[in-house]
């Protein structure tokens, strides 16, 4: 192994690998109420883990894969046609000006983004007059699963749409031409020749945007007002409310179980390397 | 009506809609923002509805005085200009050796590098608090420092490989064949051709640094925090337009790194060299 490895592979080390494999061991530690963390040397268990069969945490699962997997399907039916929009119909000049703009929204702070659609579209925002109009109250329930998925959509629409920009190119225009001058209408003539071919690169941006949604924290933590969590949230709270470390961890270890299990599903679909190269 | 006529008819819907969700999307990505800036200049002294009834600079004045802001803003540059030259490189040393190297394991040790991307940042940011309280690092600013690098270093790594990808192997052989020392062909060759990549990793890893709330929150002691988590605390503690003025010249500052980004790469190259791939 090259020398000129060393420095990144010390990081990883010392820096991700050995500290995932404290927080296993972790996970597994007797946990006394009241004290900061495990004792030193405190027995193993398995209390950690049977406590999160509990149906709270199981719906806490639940509830973010739930509205990940909803704000990440609307993302690539939202950027799939704005990609071939900026590929096949802008000109030079737009094409640039728009993936420009997409790549300032990518960079965009996270709280920004999120204090902005608080501001818009939150309990005090633009929307309240349009909503009471309807009977809705922006505090209820469904309204702010909107808002977090909002949150999250704001971020996924740039990423999915700067990721779909090269999956579009790479489809040639003259097949779907084709079907069309053997008499297939144009959306019928995209239904079976672009959309299947694009195939891998949307399920790898579905991937992407799904690990992206289900790990975030400031989001739901700013968007959910309290009411709505996601698992980052949670492993959060045990950590700085109650200091409950070997619970947090167990939450992380499963946490980071079920989202390699989905990148590998997702990978094994698309027929690709689990990490991009 | 004839098949044709009701392909016709689809057609119509098909576009039709199309344009409809592209317009309702520009909408949703743009107004959040303009509220914002609109909001960040209310002369008015609570948060009042939609449009400000007159325009003042208040919220920018005690945007300036929050001393918390302030900290957070040093300590926010200082560890995304360190954390940044460390990862860029690391990771370009890295990924220069990976993309010349033909030893065994070469794909397992690029996935491996990458791999901080897949695991959730919570996650890295608790097992590394774990870790290092063990350690007995708690130095604030060296704990966060460490948090950084190890989320920063999967985009450099990623942004010189691309740059090097299929290019670099040829040319260096070229070299070698007309002459030249292996060095001699690292410091013409490889590392001319990285540079577009070492850029554009440096750029993000600096925006992901100085972004970064998940990791931080817990690596952060009373005296030493950053931008983004003084940001949070005072967006939690009072919903006030202070943030909106902050969020502002973030927006700014945004501005600014992506007029650096098309000076020094173009974004045609940045979507081309594999920043956002599948």
């Amino acid at each position: 192994m090259p020398l000129a490895l060393l420095p990144a592979a010390l990081i990883l080390g010392l820096l991700l690998l050995a500290p995932m494999a404290g927080l296993l061991v972790q996970s597994f530690r007797h946990f006394t109420p009241g004290h900061v963390g495990s004792d030193v040397g405190a027995p193993l268990t398995l209390a950690n883990y049977r406590e999160l069969l509990n149906p709270a945490i199981v719906g806490l699962f639940v509830e973010t894969f739930r509205i990940s997997a909803i704000a990440t399907l609307i993302g690539l039916v939202v950027s799939y046609p704005l990609a071939r929009c900026i590929v096949r119909r802008f000109s030079a000049a737009s094409r640039v000006a728009c993936i420009g703009f997409l790549v300032a929204l990518i960079l965009l702070s996270m709280l920004v983004r999120t204090y902005a659609i608080e501001l818009a579209f939150g309990s005090v925002g633009m929307l309240r007059p349009l909503l009471r109009a309807f009977g809705a109250s922006p505090n209820s329930g469904w309204y702010i699963q909107c808002l977090v998925g909002a949150g999250l959509l704001h971020y996924l629409i740039p990423l999915s749409t700067l990721m779909l920009l090269g999956t579009v190119q790479s489809v040639d225009p003259r097949l779907a031409d084709a079907a069309q001058s053997l008499g297939a209408p144009a959306w019928r003539a995209h239904l079976s020749t672009t959309l299947p071919l694009s195939r891998p690169g949307l399920i790898g941006t579905f991937m992407v945007g799904f690990t992206f949604s289900i790990s975030a924290f400031v989001i739901p933590m700013v968007l959910g007002n309290g009411r709505i969590l996601f698992i980052s949230n949670t492993i959060y709270d045990r950590f700085s409310d109650i200091a409950d470390y070997p619970s947090g961890a167990a939450i992380s270890v499963v946490m980071l179980v079920v989202s390699l299990t989905a990148v590998g599903i997702l990978s094994w679909l698309a027929g690709r390397p689990a990490v991009p190269e | 009506m004839t098949a044709a006529a009701r392909g016709r008819v689809g057609d119509d819907i098909a576009r039709t809609g199309v344009a409809a969700v592209l317009i309702v999307a520009a909408i949703f990505l743009l107004v959040p923002l303009l509220v914002t800036i609109l909001m960040a200049f209310d002369s008015r002294s609570y948060l009042g509805p939609l449009p400000p009834p007159g325009f003042s600079l208040r919220w920018f004045v005690a945007c300036f005085s929050r001393q918390t802001l302030a900290v957070g803003l040093r300590t926010s540059l200082a560890l995304g200009i360190l954390a940044t030259a460390i990862s860029t490189s690391a990771g370009t040393a890295a990924a220069i050796a990976l993309e010349r190297g033909t030893f065994p394991g070469r794909t397992i040790l690029s996935a491996l590098f990458l791999s901080p991307l897949i695991v959730p940042p919570v996650v890295i940011g608790f097992a590394l608090l774990l870790a290092l309280s063990q350690a007995g690092i708690l130095n604030g600013f060296v704990r966060l420092l460490c948090g950084h690098v190890v989320i920063t270093l999967p985009y450099t790594i990623r942004a010189v490989s691309a740059s090097l990808a299929g290019r670099d192997a040829s040319l260096t052989e070229a070299a070698l064949g007309l002459g030249a020392s292996e060095r001699q062909a690292l410091w013409t060759i490889t590392v001319p051709l990285a540079r577009t990549g070492i850029m554009i990793g440096a750029i993000f890893a600096f925006a992901v640094s100085f972004d970064d709330v998940s990791v931080a929150s817990f690596l952060t002691d009373p005296t030493t925090y950053t931008l983004p988590v003084a940001l949070l605390s005072a967006m939690r503690a009072n919903f006030d337009l202070t943030i909106a003025a902050a969020a502002v010249l973030l927006m700014v500052a945004t501005v600014i790194l992506i007029f650096i980004l098309d000076r020094a790469v173009g974004f045609d190259r940045l979507v081309g060299q594999g920043m956002f791939r599948t």
